[in-house]
């Protein structure tokens, strides 16, 4: 009887590392597609509404910026003043590279008639963060060509890193699971009317004094994409109004974005309102959620003046 | 893959480019000073060790501590000292304009200034022979792993395996990648995370209610603790790749009992330096004055742990809290055996453990600020401002607690063993690669890798 025991060979090194690498492609491709259909699933919540803006909006008027456009335009008063549907694409926490990044996809499309671009103090400031907040066009790099110079800006290893399926989600697995879940569509804070989301709180601090001191290093990128974007529209004989939202700060020193944009603003003709000085805002601090951002009510009243104000230019 | 192409004899040399690259790299001029500064040593360890006579040791080691010393309190606490000179004289009516720098502190000056001194003494007490071979001794310092963070090396770890042939091995390979793994696990999922909310809150304190500020201040532990012993777990993983066991710097820290505890566990090659340079040599030679010498020593040896971190007061008061603590447990030590005696163990531990946890929770409130006023408002913060808990969406909360709760369980496994199956450690191979694998996986989901992910403060 033969009593040598077969012993089992063990894979060598380069096969466990062709394995390991394997697995690790299998994981990232499969949770990727997965994350990427559950992402595009979604019909409501923040992610969304950069999706609705891309893919699906005909709206005749289109609000762009970031958070204070997104609180501060409501686009039922629009809708009713004009006539004309309405739809706010502003996003928290971007800057004028989203807006422009929509636009472009936005224009592929169709050609709005009325476009209202809310800017931000520093808004021409050199700082990697604004690049780095283009992250959220990442899952539309893929379908979207459009959007890929813009992605691009953020770095010279984008590309790279996109060979990853994983990576266009990061940090987004469980807001894309409760954009998934029912009792997401019942939350008020998710709950958008036609993009805008109102903010609720009250805030009762006094009003300050803005001491940082405006003159910074400008950005050529962003200036040249701002020109561009106001080109664009003016090409397609679009209607563009330039806003500066209300804050409940007084400034000391005179921005260099803000000169930049009254100089192109004029250079094409373009209205720029600019409320940030507005004194009526700066005695109602109960129209105010914090500092920077109105509330429900402050945003009520500030989109009642801008139709007034584009009312009264047509 | 380039440094085992090298031949043998010659991936020292390649790693002391490589090194020297990236020293270049971050600024010419201070490579300059770090060579200057290891030609020096070499010389005077070498004269050191020659030295017969007692009085020339001893004037050549003091000669190596004044030039090492002279050179970090030149680079690093110089203006520190000038500012306080100032006001000192200021209170004699007494007014002058000091020579103020604005050179920058040179790239890992207080890692290679320690490894240095503590060179020097190995020699002056003849634990270790002075390094003959120059290029061997450069990379002794210069090792480019260790350079942001240390740990700081002692010649009798690092220098006898810089001596030895290397060759590849699977296994450095392996055992290199998991650590890098983990040290990336740490840093980008919780360390960086965590940071997130950590600015959020602490630019808005005033807007922050007490136990969102508390919340941040306890995941400040986290933070800290994720982010050194991360880049450290990289910097260990990568000298490993290259065949070279640095020494440990973290062992479980909070998973202390007490002070004596924590301090053998965190930051480990600073506090064996500290041990072995002073507070040992000091506690013998004042050992005549019983408790109050070890307590002199301590005292000193934590003055110069905060002290070492960099040039202001709270890094000072940050070292005598942790001083006052290892005090107050060396006196009360029979009382607290007696006590454990009394106590179920399992509750004495881990009533130990957090209270432990919260008192270094308080130290670094002291640690991060850069003034009295910002770390008493601070706490001031805690006990008066009302409201809840701030975490922006749920996603943030979930992010942090994950990793936070992944890292810790980590280490109470590694400690305890409270789990029959291991992951990481599996001797099945294949569990194992799965686990790796989906970590990586994790981090690449979870990971924070740029600016890109944010909390959108609007309150």
């Amino acid at each position: 009887m033969d009593t040598t025991i077969k012993s089992k060979k063990k894979p060598t090194f380069l096969v466990k590392l062709i394995i390991f690498i394997f697995l690790l492609i299998v994981l990232d491709f499969g949770i990727g597609n997965l994350l990427k259909y559950l992402y595009f699933k979604q019909d409501s919540g923040s992610l969304y509404r950069t999706t609705y803006a891309l893919d699906s909006t005909r709206a005749d008027i289109l609000i762009f910026g970031s958070s204070t456009a997104n609180h501060h335009y409501i686009p039922d008063l629009f809708e009713k003043a004009f006539h004309l549907p309405c739809y706010n694409t502003g996003r928290d926490g971007n800057t004028l590279l989203y807006s422009y990044a929509i636009l472009k996809g936005v224009f592929k499309r169709y050609s709005p008639k009325i476009i209202i671009l809310d800017i931000n103090e520093q808004e021409f400031i050199t700082n990697q963060d604004s690049y780095d907040r283009v992250t959220s066009l990442l899952p539309y790099y893929e379908n979207h060509p459009e959007v890929r110079d813009i992605v691009k800006l953020k770095s010279p290893f984008e590309n790279i890193k996109l060979l990853s399926k994983i990576y266009p989600y990061n940090s987004l697995i469980f807001t894309i699971c409760v954009g998934n879940a029912d009792f997401n569509k019942e939350r008020i804070t998710i709950k958008d009317q036609n993009g805008y989301v109102p903010l609720q709180n009250t805030w009762k601090g006094p009003v300050t004094t803005d001491t940082v001191f405006k003159k910074y290093p400008l950005d050529s990128t962003k200036i040249n994409i701002f020109e561009s974007f106001v080109k664009e529209c003016i090409q397609r004989n679009i209607y563009l109004y330039i806003c500066l939202s209300p804050k409940f700060k007084v400034e000391k020193y005179v921005d260099s974005s803000i000169e930049i944009v009254k100089h192109i603003s004029k250079e094409f003709n373009v209205p720029f309102f600019n409320y940030s000085t507005d004194t009526f805002f700066l005695h109602h601090g109960d129209l105010f959620h914090d500092v920077n951002h109105l509330n429900g009510n402050g945003a009520n009243i500030y989109s009642e003046l801008v139709i007034r104000k584009i009312l009264q230019k047509q | 893959m380039a440094y085992y192409l090298v031949p043998v004899k010659f991936r020292n040399y390649f790693l002391i480019a490589v090194s020297a690259f990236f020293y270049i790299y971050a600024g010419p001029v201070y490579f300059l000073l770090l060579a200057g500064l290891i030609l020096s040593n070499y010389l005077i360890g070498l004269k050191l060790d020659l030295s017969v006579e007692e009085k020339a040791r001893k004037g050549y080691l003091v000669l190596g501590i004044s030039i090492n010393l002279g050179t970090l309190i030149f680079f690093k606490y110089w203006n520190f000292l000038g500012a306080n000179l100032v006001k000192l004289l200021s209170v004699f009516h007494l007014g002058f304009n000091f020579p103020y720098s604005d050179i920058l502190l040179p790239l890992g000056l207080s890692y290679y200034i320690f490894q240095f001194i503590g060179y020097l003494v190995d020699i002056y007490w003849k634990h270790e022979k002075a390094e003959r071979d120059f290029p061997r001794f450069s990379l002794f310092i210069l090792f480019f792993p260790k350079i942001l963070v240390g740990p700081i090396e002692r010649a009798g770890n690092l220098l006898p395996q810089l001596a030895k042939n290397i060759y590849f091995e699977n296994d450095n390979i392996v055992e290199g990648g998991k650590r890098i793994a983990w040290g990336l696990f740490k840093k980008l999922v919780v360390a960086d995370r965590i940071a997130m909310y950590q600015t959020a809150v602490m630019s808005t304190l005033d807007q922050q209610s007490g136990i969102t500020i508390l919340f941040a201040t306890l995941l400040y532990s986290f933070q800290v603790y994720a982010d050194f012993s991360g880049y450290t777990d990289i910097a260990i993983g990568v000298a490993r790749l290259f065949g070279y066991n640095l020494i440990e710097n973290f062992k479980r820290p909070f998973l202390a009992k007490n002070m004596g505890d924590f301090w053998r566990r965190w930051h480990i090659s600073l506090s064996s330096w500290v041990n072995d340079y002073v507070f040992t040599p000091i506690a013998f030679k004042k050992r005549s004055w019983g408790i109050l010498g070890v307590f002199y020593s301590l005292t000193l040896s934590f003055l110069i742990i905060g002290f070492w971190h960099g040039s202001t007061w709270n890094y000072l008061l940050f070292g005598l809290l942790q001083a006052v603590a290892l005090m107050y447990e060396y006196a009360t030590r029979k009382f607290r055996k007696k006590l454990a005696r009394s106590v179920p163990t399992v509750i004495y531990n881990n009533l130990s453990i957090l209270i432990m946890f919260l008192y270094v929770s308080f130290c670094l409130i002291i640690f991060r600020t850069d003034s009295f006023s910002s770390a008493g408002s601070i706490i001031k913060a805690i006990y008066t401002h009302p409201g809840g808990l701030f975490y922006d969406t749920p996603s943030t909360l979930f992010f942090i607690l994950i990793g936070c709760m992944i890292m810790m369980l980590y280490d109470i496994q590694k400690e305890s063993k409270i789990f029959r199956f291991n992951l990481f450690s599996n001797k099945n191979w294949i569990v194992q690669q799965v686990s790796y694998a989906l970590l990586l996986i994790y981090i690449m989901l979870a990971g924070v890798f740029d600016g890109g992910q944010f909390i959108y403060l609007a309150f």
